[in-house]
Formats: C-alpha cells, sequence, structure tokens
C-alpha cells in the first residue's frame, strides 16, 4: 500500500500533474524553476518517466546510474554549444485607424495628375526604409541558469527593446506587413488604408 | 493540454535558451530514443554516443522545429537519421567492426520489441539493473490499492486524459490527479534504493 509518512510535496505533485498535461501552460514555468533548484525535483521527474516507460515496456527499465551518466555528459557537451535562440513570434501592431500617409517628397509636385499608386514604389520605399531601421523584437528569453554563450548570429534578436523605437514608423511598418500579406483583404473593413504618394 | 502541449511548451522554452527545459525532454525520451537506436546498432557505446549526437543536433536545430508534428516524432527523425550516418561512416572506417554494423538493416518500427539478449559492450550488470527495475515497478504496482493501480494504469498505459479517466472512475478530476501523483510516490519510493547511484552522482 501506499507509504504516507512522507508529505508529498506541492512541487512532486505539480510535476506529476505537468506531465500528464494537467496543469496550465504557466507550469511549465514553474517546473522548469523547480527542475533548475531542487535536486529532489529532477531525482522525481526522472523517476515518474521511467516508472511510465517501464509500464509500457520492460525494454525501458535501464539503471538511473546510467541515466544519470548520459545527462551528465550531454550537459557537458550542451555547455560547449551556442544557445540556439529563435526569435519570439513577431506580434502584428494594431493598425491605426488613421490612413496612413506616405509623402514622397522628391521631385516636381504632380496633384493634378491625380494619386498615383505604384506599389512597385511602395516595395521600394520600404526597402530604404527598412535598410536603415533595426527591428527589435520583445520578449527576452529566460536563459535561467544557462551559462553557455549566444549565437552571434541570433543574439540581435534577443536584444529586448534596446533601440528607440518610432512609433510612427512602427505603425507604417506594421500596415506594410499587411499588405504585403494581403492580411488587410481579410482583415476589418473599417482598417481600409490609402497609401498615398505625395510627389512634386 | 496535453502530453505533446507539455513537450511544445517544453520546447518554446528551450527554443528561447532555456536548457534546463531541454533537459527535462531528455529525461523524458533519452530511454525511448537510445533503444530505438540500439536497434539499428548493437553497439552499446555506439548507442550511447549517437543518442548523444542526435540530441545535440535536436538542440541545434531546436530553432527551426516549428510544431508541424509532436516533438517526439521530430526526435525520432533525427535519431534515425543520425544512426544512418553514423553507420554509413562505420563502413567507410577501416576500423569497423561487424557488430557495429548488425541491425542495420532491422525494423525501425519503435513499438517492436528489443532482444533482451546481451548487445556488445552491455554488461551483465547492466542487465541487471535493468531487470531489477522493471521487476520492482512490477510489484510496486501488484502492491498498489485498486484505486491508485487503475488509475496508473489508465494514464501511463491506455494513456487517458484525467477527464477520461474521471469518467471511467467515476470520480473528480482532482481526485485522479492526487491518486496518480500518489501512485507515482508509492512506486518512486521502493525504487528509490535502486535509483539512488551509488558512486554519489546526482540529478
Amino acid at each position: 500500500m501506499v507509504n504516507r509518512s512522507e508529505p508529498p510535496s506541492a512541487a512532486r505533485s505539480s510535476l506529476s500533474s505537468l506531465m500528464d498535461g494537467d496543469l496550465a501552460p504557466s507550469a511549465a514555468a514553474e517546473a522548469c524553476s523547480a527542475w533548475r533548484q531542487d535536486g529532489d525535483a529532477r531525482a522525481s521527474w526522472h523517476a515518474y518517466h521511467l516508472i511510465g516507460d517501464v509500464l509500457r515496456s520492460d525494454d525501458l527499465a535501464v539503471s538511473p546510474v546510467h541515466d544519470v551518466a548520459f545527462l551528465q555528459a550531454l550537459r557537458q557537451r550542451l555547455s560547449d554549444e551556442p544557445v540556439p535562440l529563435a526569435p519570439a513570434p513577431w506580434v502584428q501592431a494594431p493598425l491605426p485607424q488613421a490612413e496612413v500617409r506616405v509623402a514622397h517628397a522628391v521631385g516636381a509636385r504632380r496633384r493634378g495628375a491625380g494619386w498615383l499608386v505604384a506599389p512597385a514604389a511602395v516595395a521600394a520605399g520600404f526597402v530604404a526604409v527598412a535598410g536603415v531601421l533595426v527591428v527589435t523584437r520583445s520578449g527576452a528569453p529566460d536563459v535561467g541558469a544557462s551559462s553557455a554563450p549566444i549565437a552571434q548570429a541570433a543574439s540581435s534578436t534577443a536584444v529586448p527593446d534596446a533601440l528607440v523605437r518610432d512609433a510612427g514608423l512602427d505603425r507604417y511598418l506594421a500596415a506594410h506587413r499587411s499588405l504585403a500579406s494581403g492580411a488587410v483583404a481579410a482583415g476589418a473593413a473599417e482598417q481600409r488604408m490609402h497609401i498615398v504618394f505625395e510627389a512634386k | 493540454m496535453t502530453t505533446d502541449d507539455v513537450d511544445a511548451l517544453l520546447v518554446e522554452r528551450a527554443k528561447r535558451g532555456d536548457t534546463r527545459a531541454f533537459e527535462m525532454l531528455v529525461v523524458k525520451y533519452q530511454r525511448r530514443i537510445e533503444r530505438l537506436i540500439a536497434r539499428m546498432v548493437r553497439d552499446v557505446d555506439l548507442v550511447q554516443d549517437i543518442a548523444q549526437e542526435s540530441f545535440i543536433r535536436a538542440y541545434r536545430a531546436m530553432p527551426q522545429f516549428r510544431g508541424d508534428s509532436a516533438f517526439y516524432t521530430w526526435l525520432y527523425r533525427i535519431a534515425v537519421n543520425t544512426a544512418k550516418k553514423a553507420l554509413v561512416d562505420l563502413k567507410r572506417d577501416p576500423l569497423v567492426t561487424e557488430s557495429a554494423r548488425a541491425g542495420a538493416n532491422d525494423d525501425e518500427d519503435e513499438t517492436s520489441r528489443v532482444e533482451r539478449e546481451l548487445t556488445d559492450g552491455e554488461t551483465p550488470e547492466a542487465v541487471l539493473a535493468s531487470k531489477e527495475i522493471a521487476q520492482t515497478v512490477n510489484a510496486a504496482i501488484e502492491a498498489l490499492s485498486e484505486d491508485l493501480r487503475q488509475a496508473i494504469t489508465l494514464r501511463e498505459i491506455e494513456g487517458l486524459s484525467y477527464e477520461e479517466i474521471a469518467e471511467l472512475m467515476n470520480c473528480p478530476i482532482g481526485t485522479v490527479r492526487s491518486r496518480i501523483f500518489r501512485a507515482r510516490e508509492a512506486i518512486a519510493q521502493r525504487l528509490r534504493p535502486l535509483l539512488d547511484t551509488r558512486d554519489g552522482t546526482r540529478w
């Protein structure tokens, strides 16, 4: 029968529920924190999974000495690896209610000729703007206790809003992304956009 | 939330640089990955090396994992490809042993059973320890009360969710959660003398 001499730890109980998919997403953060700080939690995470594996197949009954050695060897190798940072998902800014006007003040103003709608010019303008803009993405990763070097190629995406951003430019870029992906057509009708060129 | 969702949460954290989340996935899947590779490569030292290499490759490729398939399916493919590459390299290597190459054409179906004969490099002590673990778990299951045994069996062997188990056992989900946890604790308690590593190494 169950030995109840040891009161069940809340952390171990949470790990048990988490591995069965019974906890809120925030529980993953708590479990990772427990894994980081608590050797007992690490041993329990291993023991619970080992029990499940053995119940499904005796083939998976492996000495924990082997499992510990495996993880320690892997940790050693991981410590030499750059941390692979994936960029956080792009969160699209809400489209402005006001129309987006792009003033193009090059050359003679030709209002009399009407508005010139030139998608190629829009794209070219965007390229010029994007060329001088570094878009940072929010959501700095919690690298936890890891001391491994950050991959140089990915590190620029991990800097949390280190650059001063221009709100108007952000709105323009968000609008452009929507236009480029066709999201405007699928979006709300009230968020109609006018790309306007003012040329002399 | 399903167990796949749990993996996805841990993967998301690992993708953002949390190596501990990746370690939790390693501890979860390491035995299955090693068993898979052992079907392709019979040299037990090679099995460990290839399993390590598979996890390293998965770690490096983590930013490219989009979640189109389950994490284990993705990891499984990486392990199979890593093992195949190792076998190809072995064929080019003049030091290749027949035993290490044996099993290269084995069935890759990971649900098939592994022959429990000694593979090259596997010590009798390791085999004995494995049998001891299996016997202890099975004995601990038998010693559980009917409620606890049924709850953990439905969860671990039948793969039912807490909701489904609650419906089957006609009890609240909280009771299911408690029973499964208590069952795991009871079995782990019996396993503890075997789980404490002899050389004092800790998780």
